[in-house]
């Protein structure tokens, strides 16, 4: 059963989707073309909760104690997997097969992913799990990092492995989206108001280390998945290091526009043009 | 001509400071190569350098930045970065304001908790960061104290300030530093980031550890560090364990729970505020650890060297020890002398009595000589 929750404030509403009780998801995994803003296609692989391709894998949102029945179909033509590290291990999936689990969710925020190589992992085949407390009503704005290489990416693709050493992205995305696409994704571009709680949940997908800087407001890490003994801290930066994610709270002060992006500034442009990567503004009103 | 920007009314200003645009300075390297930086001065006068002025002021100050910005060119701003100040002066181009070629522009901001704090150029950010156009911005306790971190905080008895950065010179080509400026319109960049120099306080290579640039202290002090990054690698700063480095705040907050460790890793926009503790110790060695964010490898360490002012060097003759640098052997003496010969942190490597030394089998670094109760420092390639 899938529940479409609406969430409306300011003068934005945006719809995500709330899965709840017991729950059906099928995800299915993909090849496909990634477009870049500068017409650039970089080939990736994904999972979707649609029939169709998904430039990148979806967001996955429950509750504590939610019963979920997966099944996770491979339509690609390599062997991949699903697993989420102590709550889902469904193990490898031959091309055109699939496999099903029935799974009780706990809260936490997890990283779904395909096992079977930090190849796949890097073309796409991972995601965000976000299993909230029962009843927590806070507004919760979600971003997925990665970077992309297109040549790393074409290599990967045919066969070709990692070598980190190597590693020179050209491209940096949140959620598939760089620079002003950024805006149009409802679950990143965050909208907030005065003295109103939000919450920002960033993982990181890709091989690189972020320095994610917000204008405007300290934020408080509630927790983190890198070294817990620093939640609690209050800052304006926030290292995000590859495989792990920060959850922060912010309660805005005052209203504004004002930017985040990553600090690492190369890290901000793309395909070689200024603004046009890791890069957005939260609007706060009064 | 000047344009008055500010809008927004703090009643009394407790504290003005002028800061100045510039986009044709040049940087001297330690190998002696030189590139051209953007940067900002307090004067005229004065040459462009990287890092810019460290602006001081006091908790609970009302703040006016009066920024003028005399290059030619691409319009320039001043980010206030950390001290999350309201939309209008937060220095980002759209949002608020730039400031065109001799024009003013005013940045007002009441000052927030005591710490540590940077301010840059958010025009081009990716090229006029890189360009120069950074600095350091220090929050005072309400009272101005200077040998304490915040109101009601802890003491200490000096403190040392060190902004990281790098300079990849493709970057500071012309083409790039003077690129065309049209929001409308994209910039272009080049695609990669490839550091030639990694900077702490603008200094580089044999320029951090010469004794000009090294951080004095007296015994048993307890020193304050200000550990900040501004560029687009991560640093580490590696104190020797006997320091027993103490972080307690971090991005301009105290933290809530100390963090005890001899490295302290600083990603770009960060800043970390770190006690040490000295003892009867000659002197010490930072280690600075540049990494490059994408291959997670180290590109450089270089090293810093903390030195006791109750101990002296004395200035090298070239003609009495020579030569320095050198690959092997050292003179130092017309006629046989007891020698020694220590590394930076006073342990023992060679002693004898002869008129020279074979340093031949040292790693390559800086030693102390001592001869005839005088301390020289000599350079093994």
């Amino acid at each position: 059963m899938i529940r479409s929750l609406s969430i409306s404030f300011l003068l934005f509403a945006l719809t995500i989707n709330v899965y709840s009780a017991n729950i059906d998801l099928r995800l299915e995994i993909f090849s496909g073309d990634l477009s870049m803003f500068d017409n650039s296609i970089i080939p990736v692989i994904t999972y979707s909760d649609s029939s169709a391709f998904s430039p990148s894998s979806p967001i996955l949102i429950f509750e504590d104690g939610d019963v979920l029945t997966i099944k996770v179909v491979n339509s690609d033509i390599n062997v991949h997997g699903f697993k989420v590290d102590g709550l889902i291990d469904i193990g490898s999936i031959a091309a055109g097969d699939s496999v099903t689990q029935v799974i009780t969710l706990i809260a936490g925020i997890y990283k779904y992913y395909d096992p079977t190589s930090i190849e796949n992992q890097y073309l796409g085949l991972s995601g965000l799990i976000h299993v909230k407390e029962s009843g927590d009503l806070t507004p919760y704005f979600y971003w997925n990092l990665r970077e992309h290489e297109p040549e790393l990416n074409n290599a990967v693709s045919s066969g070709g492995s990692i070598d980190q050493t190597l590693y020179s992205p050209k491209y940096y995305t949140i959620n598939g989206n760089s620079g002003d696409a950024i805006d149009n994704d409802a679950q990143a571009k965050i909208f907030g108001n005065v003295n109103s709680e939000f919450r920002l949940v960033i993982m990181n997908h890709g091989l690189s280390i972020h320095s994610m800087h917000f204008h405007g407001y300290h934020l408080l890490i509630l927790d983190n998945s890198k070294n817990s003994s620093h939640n609690g801290r209050d800052k304006d930066t926030f290292p995000v290091y590859p495989g792990h994610y920060q959850l922060l709270s912010a309660t805005p002060d005052k209203p504004g526009e004002y930017p985040i992006h990553d600090h690492n500034l190369i890290a901000v442009t793309g395909g070689g043009q200024y603004h046009t990567g890791m890069i957005t503004t939260m609007l706060i009103a009064p | 001509m000047s344009l008055l920007f500010g809008q927004i009314a703090f009643g009394q200003i407790d504290y003005t400071k002028l800061i100045i645009g510039r986009n044709q300075g040049t940087h001297y390297f330690h190998d002696g190569d030189s590139t051209r930086v953007f940067g900002f001065t307090e004067t005229l006068s004065e040459e462009t350098k990287i890092p810019g002025p460290t602006i001081e002021v006091n908790y609970g100050d009302s703040v006016k930045i009066d920024f003028w910005n005399v290059s030619q060119g691409a319009p320039h701003t001043i980010h206030l970065h950390g001290l999350d100040v309201d939309q209008q002066n937060d220095g980002v181009p759209m949002l608020s304001f730039e400031v065109e070629h001799m024009l003013h522009g005013y940045y007002y901001f009441k000052a927030p908790h005591p710490g540590t704090y940077l301010y840059h150029c958010h025009v081009g950010s990716t090229v006029h960061l890189q360009a120069g156009m950074y600095g350091l911005l220090i929050v005072r306790p309400s009272n101005g104290e200077m040998n304490l971190n915040w109101d009601n905080g802890e003491s200490y008895d000096r403190e040392f300030s060190l902004l990281a950065s790098e300079i990849d010179t493709v970057w500071h080509n012309d083409t790039i530093l003077d690129h065309e400026h049209d929001p409308m319109m994209p910039l272009m960049v080049p695609e990669t980031f490839n550091a030639q120099y990694f900077v702490v306080n603008g200094l580089s290579g044999s320029q951090l550890n010469d004794p000009a640039n090294y951080m004095y202290f007296q015994p048993n002090e307890k020193v304050y560090m200000r550990l900040a990054n501004l560029g687009y690698y991560g640093v580490r700063y590696i104190f020797e364990s006997a320091l027993n480095a103490r972080t307690v705040a971090s991005d301009g907050r105290p933290l809530p729970n100390e963090q005890l460790g001899d490295t302290i890793e600083v990603l770009p926009g960060e800043r970390y505020e770190t006690f040490l503790q000295f003892g009867n110790q000659s002197s010490s060695i930072l280690t600075v650890e540049h990494f490059n964010l994408n291959t997670l490898e180290v590109s450089a360490s270089q090293e810093m060297v903390f030195w006791s002012s109750s101990v002296g060097i004395d200035e090298i003759s070239s003609v009495s020890i020579y030569p320095n640098p050198t690959d092997d052997l050292i003179y130092f003496s017309d006629s046989p002398v007891d020698y020694d010969i220590t590394d930076i942190t006073g342990k023992a490597q060679i002693k004898g009595f002869s008129k020279s030394s074979s340093l031949s089998r040292l790693p390559s670094g800086i030693y102390l000589l001592r001869i005839e109760g005088r301390t020289y420092r000599i350079i093994k390639n």
